[in-house]
């Protein structure tokens, strides 16, 4: 049995890099009080904008610093597509839903129709992407070494790093302070001399930033190919903010959970141990522990208060 | 003034993007050769799930189309479906019609009941169904006299690429991943079997194959469970994986490029058309040992050819095996040897004589 999770163990991680950093995304729209169910059209065009520029880069460079630029460009693009949302949802005082679902629906068609017009196909190949590399010493120690320093990507620790500073600007500082106040009550905060509409635009800029980054992962590690869509990530992704109640660290927990939980279902076929059990309960588990988990927290769900209200000054 | 014109430019974004959606979503392409004019044959197509550039059966058979395009000069059309319904398939084969397009090739058994009122409908207009037989739902086949019915002998196919692993590898683990659990996907898994078991009866390989390692995940489009599944393989001594599984196939050739740069030596086995570059990790070097191949896009310009030349062979049901190369690996393998790419010919040409039989169940095989 042992062994059987060391070896699944890191490639659940893997699953889960790209679906944290995307909730953290929306986690820093929806604290600010926008709601952005865009996040599947954003990873989407992340990964379409990564695959496209180590696709160009491949021939006339070597080394990893392509896929670095190639991440660089997908937060590009990413904040460039969150744009739409922030301008209908900010400026325009659109339905925050509506607009969300229009960055999905664009993001799936121009991806596919952009990738077949300059690379006369659909599908976007890269050679190669992330290695993953054991880290010196530290995947000597026993059970977490195997665990935890095997086979990683430079990216998975990259991410961590996002998370734990992401975590810090939030609670500790003055940005994060503001940021938290306009998505429970942004009157409050303009009255103090925020400027409401500023922070608003930065959170969902970041979330466009950082779900950008999850989709270029995504293509990066273990896809390596792009074939316009993300498989419903940025959904999961969706639930697991909720599921992590909006805080920087519950949302690492139900990412790592559905990570878990989908990776198993997915090789439990292959082991015979787990072959026993259906597949089809191992895959709906997590969504079934998701909806218990709302049913039980719903009482206490920790929602920005003002998320999904188009932010009106003159309303008390 | 500054910030209105800022607004307007956004405004004008969104509304372009959405154009520019709309573009993507209804995905047709007119290649009409302009030469011939009026008379130029018309000839559609409805894709199946997934993209016209899937590198399997949507992509296979467009490319046909578009060598019959080229050399017999017809006009092409493919249609896109919103979905993969009975009623959604239909739509797009009646605007083919209404468009003048009346020989319609649709790909894959999903469109089987599809065509089967189709056939009725439109009695002028021709169909191809490629491996899949028209019927009302009750699996019992109606060929009508405008409908050609087209099968593969993807057993032979994958026979040939199992007698392949065994001798390239001479000892090991073989796995095979399948998409969904459907007839085409499983003979190639049954044929990969026997090619395998043969090679070790007669040909003196070790290659073994365990009951665990042969699967099929459910779907053609889980990119992250077949990279996952495929290590997990890996990682319990396979050394070379069968893949029948699009996009599945996609994350498993991932994972094992991954680690032939690492130095590993494994195999994917590729499927449908030649994937040798799908599996280039390094220069060259690919991790795909080779392909059973199924030739779609050969069997596809051939029928336009033969209606082309009044010798359609409307009403019938052909199989496409090894007698008629509908079927085999691709000519150059640059992961096999000479001596393996010579003893799999003569496999090639006893399946062609009869002396070798490729049974097309499942026996006592493993699923």
């Amino acid at each position: 049995m042992w062994t059987i999770i060391e070896q699944i163990f890191p490639y659940a991680i893997v699953f889960t890099i790209p679906l944290l950093i995307t909730a953290l995304g929306g986690l820093f729209s929806e604290r600010s009080g926008i709601v952005n169910i865009g996040l599947e059209g954003l990873m989407i065009s992340g990964a379409f904008a990564s695959a496209l520029t180590v696709n160009f880069l491949q021939d006339k460079m070597q080394g990893s610093s392509i896929l670095w630029m190639g991440l660089l460009v997908a937060v590009v693009v990413g904040i460039l597509f969150s744009l739409l949302h922030a301008f209908a949802s900010i400026n325009l005082s659109a339905d925050q839903v509506i607009s969300g679902t229009a960055i999905n629906m664009i993001a799936m068609a121009l991806t596919v129709f952009l990738a077949r017009n300059i690379t006369g196909s659909g599908n976007i190949r890269i050679t190669s992407g992330f290695t993953p590399f054991d880290v010196p010493i530290l995947s000597q120690i026993p059970i977490i070494g195997d665990l935890l320093f095997t086979k990683t990507y430079a990216t998975t620790w990259f991410i961590l790093l996002v998370l734990l500073v992401s975590a810090f600007i939030l609670n500790k500082t003055k940005f994060g302070l503001r940021l938290k106040s306009c998505g429970e009550f942004p009157q409050a905060a303009q009255a103090a001399g925020i400027n409401v509409v500023r922070i608003r635009y930065i959170g969902v800029m970041l979330s466009g930033a950082l779900s950008g980054l999850g989709g270029g992962i995504i293509i990066l590690t273990y896809a390596g190919e792009f074939t316009g869509s993300v498989s419903g990530l940025g959904f999961l992704a969706l639930a697991s903010l909720i599921f992590g109640q909006w805080r920087p660290l519950g949302i690492l927990g139900a990412t790592l959970f559905f990570g878990f939980a989908s990776t198993i279902a997915n090789v439990s076929q292959v082991i015979p141990e787990l072959a026993v059990i259906p597949p089809i309960i191992l895959k709906i588990f997590p969504y079934v522990v998701t909806l218990i988990a709302l049913v039980i927290f719903s009482k206490s769900s920790q929602a920005p208060k003002a998320a999904g209200e188009p932010f009106d000054p003159g309303k008390r | 003034m500054k910030k209105r014109n800022f607004g307007l430019a956004m405004s004008m974004i969104l509304a372009a993007g959405t154009l520019l959606g709309a573009c993507g979503g209804a995905d047709d392409k007119d290649t009409g050769s302009k030469d011939n004019g009026k008379d130029a044959v018309k000839v559609g197509m409805v894709t199946d799930a997934g993209t016209i550039d899937d590198k399997s059966f949507n992509q296979g058979t467009w490319e046909g189309i578009q060598q019959a395009q080229k050399e017999l000069g017809i006009q092409s059309k493919y249609l896109k479906p919103a979905g993969t319904t009975e009623a959604e398939y239909l739509k797009e084969m009646g605007n083919l019609y209404d468009a003048g397009y009346k020989f319609i090739v649709l790909p894959g058994f999903k469109f089987e009941t599809a065509v089967f009122k189709a056939q009725d409908k439109y009695k002028d207009s021709k169909f191809v169904i490629l491996d899949g037989n028209p019927h009302s739902g009750d699996f019992k086949p109606v060929v009508n006299d405008n409908t050609v019915a087209v099968f593969f002998a993807e057993h032979e196919s994958g026979f040939l690429a199992g007698v392949a692993s065994a001798l390239e590898l001479k000892e090991g683990e073989a796995g095979f991943i399948g998409g969904m659990e459907i007839p085409a996907v499983q003979k190639f898994n049954w044929g990969f079997q026997q090619g395998v078991k043969y090679a070790n009866e007669n040909l003196g390989t070790k290659l073994n194959m365990k009951a665990e390692n042969v699967l099929y995940q459910g779907s053609f489009d889980n990119v992250a469970a077949g990279g996952q599944i495929a290590a997990q393989m890996f990682d319990r001594g396979v050394n070379v994986i069968f893949t029948a599984a699009g996009g599945v196939g996609v994350g498993a050739i991932n994972e094992a490029k991954t680690r032939g740069k690492a130095g590993d030596k494994i195999w994917i086995v590729g499927v449908d058309s030649d994937q040798y570059a799908d599996g280039i990790y390094e220069g060259e070097k690919s991790i795909i040992l080779t392909s059973a191949m199924k030739k779609l896009d050969n069997v596809t310009f051939d029928l336009i050819k033969r209606e082309l030349d009044g010798d359609f062979p409307g009403g019938e049901t052909l199989t496409f095996d090894a007698k008629n190369d509908g079927i085999g690996l691709p000519e150059e393998n640059p992961n096999l040897s000479d001596e393996t790419s010579a003893k799999v010919k003569e496999v090639f040409e006893k399946i062609k004589s009869g002396d070798i039989k490729v049974a097309a169940e499942q026996g006592d095989l493993f699923k």
